[in-house]
């Protein structure tokens, strides 16, 4: 193996090993990728973005529908006080951020990231006409269409498509079980990658809602069991699903071909580096650190996809929510700190998004209903610290169904994290133009 | 009427494709008992007959120490001063949970078996449909009991009447608790289950409004679940909880559901959404697509959905009625339809002729392949098709096979295979061990001090608990077929891919990897396996 280590497809392609240093045999579908190759590399500049040292974007996805008024929240409002009586925080237990607006006590990782100067709070970000349902809302946010429209493939995959056609596969790489439909693109890109950590999900150790719940019907049957996490029938992530003009069986030849070279590439480089600061345990907190070591280690990758699940908290809300957040903000600090010891961190971008917010009015279970607009994040060190956008109007004449009215179009964040810390044209990836926002300096 | 396919038209390649799609495939025998048959009566006799003796249940369902055994340390941890009484708590959690998780193991295990079975594998795989439409997750209902009982619902209904089953599903315990149905009240309604009603189970997305979400959650207050009363006095499945329907917690006013208005209850929800007009379209367009790997194209969906309504929705007819189309075996699209795990696990089990591992390692490999049963991602089940093949899951398909067909005889070609950390999560072994990679390099936090004679009986174990002889392929082929790489590619590729064509170059791939060398040996043979089930069209079907 030595002799041949594989440093993309382009170069197995060039040096036509076929078999001999594989762990499998012949790739019966060589010529056929091979052409399709030729017929991009003719007209693409392969090289635009793929070089070790271009920016590069992590994507957070919080599965299941975020509370973002409990997690930015708005200091001395009756309005929130009113809508929360259960759920509500107390004013002294925010993180103040301004006097006006604090974060949730649990994410003091974020709050000094806020301080260093590398975190913006992008403020009531949405979509007109929000659709409730998980999934629907999940594909809007991949598709980066309006929600009356749909689309085959994700705005990251459109990404792709436009910016890096002669790419590798794992310019794309996913911390996930399946690919993110954002992924899904003309040409298919994008790899999974486990990490040590493995598919199975770790059955948390932490106490569940049910376990809390004084409902007796529960209780009779589980009263010293861990219950299920609030929310557990949204947890992770969904798929792509789009095949575009390949056959199921087309599709299955370039992934066996992808596997084969983007998996050395990637144990390569996460061998070669370290994590220079302690990472929570957590799951998302040991993805972040497997990230970490791929950048450090020179993958070409441009975009990384992890997620955290569980935040569809219709039941009892508050504890769960509250180590989500802890999860979120303790695992993202431990990444900002370890890619500035790297000299990394001004060529990253973490954006974090939730398919929606969550009902402004809390419910009888202790919990909260699907909502819409609801606040995100960006942190990195090309980030302009602030707040951006406003804080919705709370009072029930400004809601609608109970929820709170965007002000920032999400698509407007994505322009923004294209153009301005990717360097593409936004305009052919959305679509449309959407304006910018103040993220970036 | 449907279009069907003439006798002249069913052959063993169309046997083979419906052995596989119908159930989890076969041996070359079972094709070859299909393809004799009218393609009429081979469909007929795949499904079986409608009322079919349920399998046995999984023995955990009538242990009766655990419960006895948590009642007595409870009363025990009672009587404790406060700190030892936390420890105690713990200690019995701890108990509790690993009591579920080997039950867990076991059910599952359980219905690999079921489906393993020739008898049943058609029963069992749209079992296995419905798992994935009804999605329910152990994650949140935390009850095997429960988990199996909803299995056995889909097993019992899944041929009946599709009105049955879901007004079933929506008194079923298990999915009252996953979408928190059992906490709904007429003061507070939870939208969590009339939401998923319409948009993944009966109807999909725009085919209802906010607003019938809202009144239909009013109208399934009531239906909760409650203690049997001693139906099986002392046994722990009497302790499980059964649907209950409470007056008192239901919301007995007026609502308006899709255009009708009346004091509404669960089972008139159900009644009004399935006779919207996107009903019927809805599940046979899942069916569909979940038997024939692609979405049906107008013409032919709308003929399917007049079928099914002829059929008033009545699925075992309609299943016939799918498979005798002879749009079922477009050659077109013969490459379109991905294997799923189980499938893909069972099928490959019952070709080669090896009884399934055992129920942890099993369990395990679906996990890492992508389908941990009783376990979906989320409410909406496994996407499937092409969402079940990534850059991860490729490798690992082609790892476990090399595992199940040369068997463990090499592990340190199994490097990549996490074998070993499977063996240790299984809880195969029953001591708890740190994680220690087949190379013998310890990876999990904290067990890096470990005293080198200890860490090779932690990996002594672990091998032993993975290990598995080569697959028995004596009588795969006989002499007179080992005598050439193109006889010994026939039946071979007769019984693992039911004689699909096979690319030129594929051809190459599979005759190079038994060598030259004849007659070929047992060895030979098994190479040539494996590279056929390590290829793109092994995947497929």
């Amino acid at each position: 193996m030595n002799n041949h280590e594989l440093k993309t497809r382009r170069e197995f392609l060039r040096t036509g090993l076929l078999g001999g240093s594989l762990c499998w045999t012949l790739p019966a579908f060589l010529s056929r990728t091979m052409e399709s190759l030729h017929a991009q590399a003719d007209g693409a500049l392969i090289q635009g973005v793929t070089g070790r040292d271009g920016n590069i974007l992590v994507v957070l996805q919080l599965a299941g529908g975020n509370d973002g008024l409990n997690t930015v929240i708005p200091i001395g409002n009756d309005e929130y006080r009113k809508a929360r009586p259960t759920l509500g925080l107390t004013d002294s237990s925010i993180l103040r951020i301004d006097p006006q607006t604090g974060l949730h006590p649990s994410l003091s990782g974020l709050a000094s990231a806020y301080q260093d100067g590398h975190l913006a709070i992008v403020q009531g970000v949405g979509y007109p006409n929000p659709n409730r349902s998980h999934f629907r809302s999940t594909e809007i946010w991949a598709t980066a269409v309006d929600s009356d429209q749909s689309s085959t493939t994700g705005w990251i995959g459109r990404y792709f498509d436009n910016a890096c056609s002669g790419c590798d596969a794992s310019v794309g790489i996913a911390m996930a079980s399946q690919l993110p439909q954002s992924f899904a693109a003309s040409t298919p890109k994008g790899v999974l990658y486990q990490g040590s950590g493995g598919a199975k999900k770790k059955t948390s150790k932490k106490k569940g809602a049910a376990a809390r719940d004084s409902d007796s019907s529960m209780m009779a049957m589980n009263d010293e069991q861990e219950g299920g996490e609030a929310g557990g029938s949204i947890g992770m992530l969904d798929g792509p699903g789009n095949l575009g003009h390949l056959s199921a069986l087309d599709f299955l030849e370039r992934t066996e071909m992808d596997a084969k070279v983007s998996q050395q590439e990637i144990a390569k480089a996460s061998a070669k580096a370290k994590n220079s600061v302690p990472y929570p345990g957590s799951r998302l907190g040991q993805n972040f650190a497997t990230v970490s070591r791929l950048i450090a280690g020179g993958m070409p990758t441009r975009i990384y996809y992890l997620s955290l699940g569980g935040f569809d908290t219709h039941t009892q809300q508050a504890g769960a929510h509250e180590r989500l957040l802890k999860e979120m903000g303790d695992a993202v600090a431990a990444f900002l700190a370890d890619l500035k010891a790297q000299g990394n961190l001004g060529r990253v971008s973490l954006m974090t998004f939730s398919e929606f917010g969550r009902r402004v009015k809390e419910n009888a279970s202790g919990g909260t209903d699907h909502g819409a607009a609801a606040p995100l994040f960006l942190a990195g060190g090309g980030v302009k610290a602030g707040l951006l956008g406003q804080m919705p109007s709370l009072a029930p004449k400004d809601l609608f169904d109970g929820d709170v009215k965007y002000n920032t179009d999400f698509r407007s964040v994505y322009a923004t994290i294209l153009e301005k810390h990717l360097g593409v044209k936004s305009e052919p990836i959305l679509k449309k133009p959407f304006p910018l926002i103040h993220a970036y300096g | 009427m449907m279009a069907t396919l003439n006798a002249s038209d069913w052959d063993r390649n169309k046997a083979g494709i419906l052995l596989q799609r119908a159930g989890f495939g076969g041996t070359p025998q079972e094709i070859d008992a299909l393809a004799a048959l009218s393609p009429a009566r081979a469909v007929d006799s795949l499904l079986g007959p409608t009322k079919f003796p349920p399998p046995d249940p999984p023995a955990f369902l009538e242990e009766s120490g655990t419960e006895e055994a948590l009642k007595t340390e409870r009363a025990k941890m009672n009587s404790l001063p406060d700190p030892a009484k936390a420890d105690a708590r713990r200690e019995i959690a701890q108990y509790h949970r690993a009591t579920q998780g080997r039950q867990m193991t076991e059910l599952r295990g359980w219905w690999l078996k079921q489906m393993a079975e020739p008898a049943r594998a058609t029963r069992e795989k749209l079992t296995l449909f419905f798992h994935g439409h009804f999605a329910t997750s152990f994650e949140k209902v935390r009850s095997p009991h429960l988990l199996y009982q909803q299995n056995s619902l889909f097993r019992e209904k899944g041929y009946g009447m599709w009105s049955d089953l879901v007004l079933g599903v929506a008194k079923d315990p298990a999915m009252l608790i996953y979408l928190d149905g059992a906490k709904s009240r007429a003061e507070a309604p939870n939208e969590n289950f009339a939401r998923e009603l319409f948009e993944l189970f009966t109807l999909g997305e725009g085919n209802y409004t906010e607003k019938d979400i809202q009144e239909s959650a009013r109208a399934f207050t009531g239906w909760g679940i409650g203690a049997t009363n001693g139906k099986k006095a002392g046994l722990q499945r009497g302790a499980q909880p059964s649907f209950k329907n409470v007056p008192k917690w239901h919301d007995s006013g007026a609502k308006r559901i899709f255009g009708k208005t009346g004091n509404f209850d669960g089972t008139d929800v159900v009644r009004l959404a399935l006779a919207q007009d996107a009903a019927p379209r809805w599940i046979v367009q899942k069916l569909w697509k979940f038997y024939a790997g692609w979405s049906a194209p107008e013409p032919l969906l709308h003929e399917l959905v007049k079928e099914w309504q002829s059929l008033k929705g009545e699925i075992r007819p309609f299943l016939m009625a799918m498979w005798t189309n002879p749009n079922f075996y477009d050659p077109v699209r013969a490459a379109d339809r991905v294997k799923s795990p189980t499938e893909w696990l069972v099928g490959l089990c019952r070709q080669i002729g090896r009884p399934l591992p055992a129920p942890a390692l099993s369990a395990n490999i679906l996990t890492q392949l992508g389908q941990n049963l009783f376990e979906p991602p989320n409410v909406k089940g496994w996407d499937g098709g092409i969402a079940w093949i990534n850059t991860a899951s490729i490798s690992r398909r082609y790892e476990y096979g090399s595992w199940l067909v040369e068997g463990t005889q090499g592990l340190q070609k199994l490097s990549s295979l996490n074998m070993a950390k499977m063996a240790g999560e299984s809880g195969l072994l029953k001591t708890s061990l740190p994680e220690i990679s087949p190379e013998g390099m310890v990876i999990s936090h904290g067990a890096k001090d470990l005293d080198p004679v200890e860490k090779q009986a932690a990996l002594d174990k672990m091998k032993a608990a993975v290990a598995l002889s080569p697959a028995p392929v004596a009588r795969i082929a006989t002499l007179e077929e080992r005598q050439s790489s193109e006889k010994l590619l026939a039946v071979l590729s007769s019984r693992f891919l039911s004689g699909e064509t096979i690319p030129v170059d594929l051809r190459t791939r599979f005759q190079q990897a038994a060598g030259e060398k004849v007659p070929f040996t047992d060895s030979a043979v098994r190479k040539m396996i494996l590279a056929i089930v390590q290829s793109p069209l092994y995947q497929v079907t």
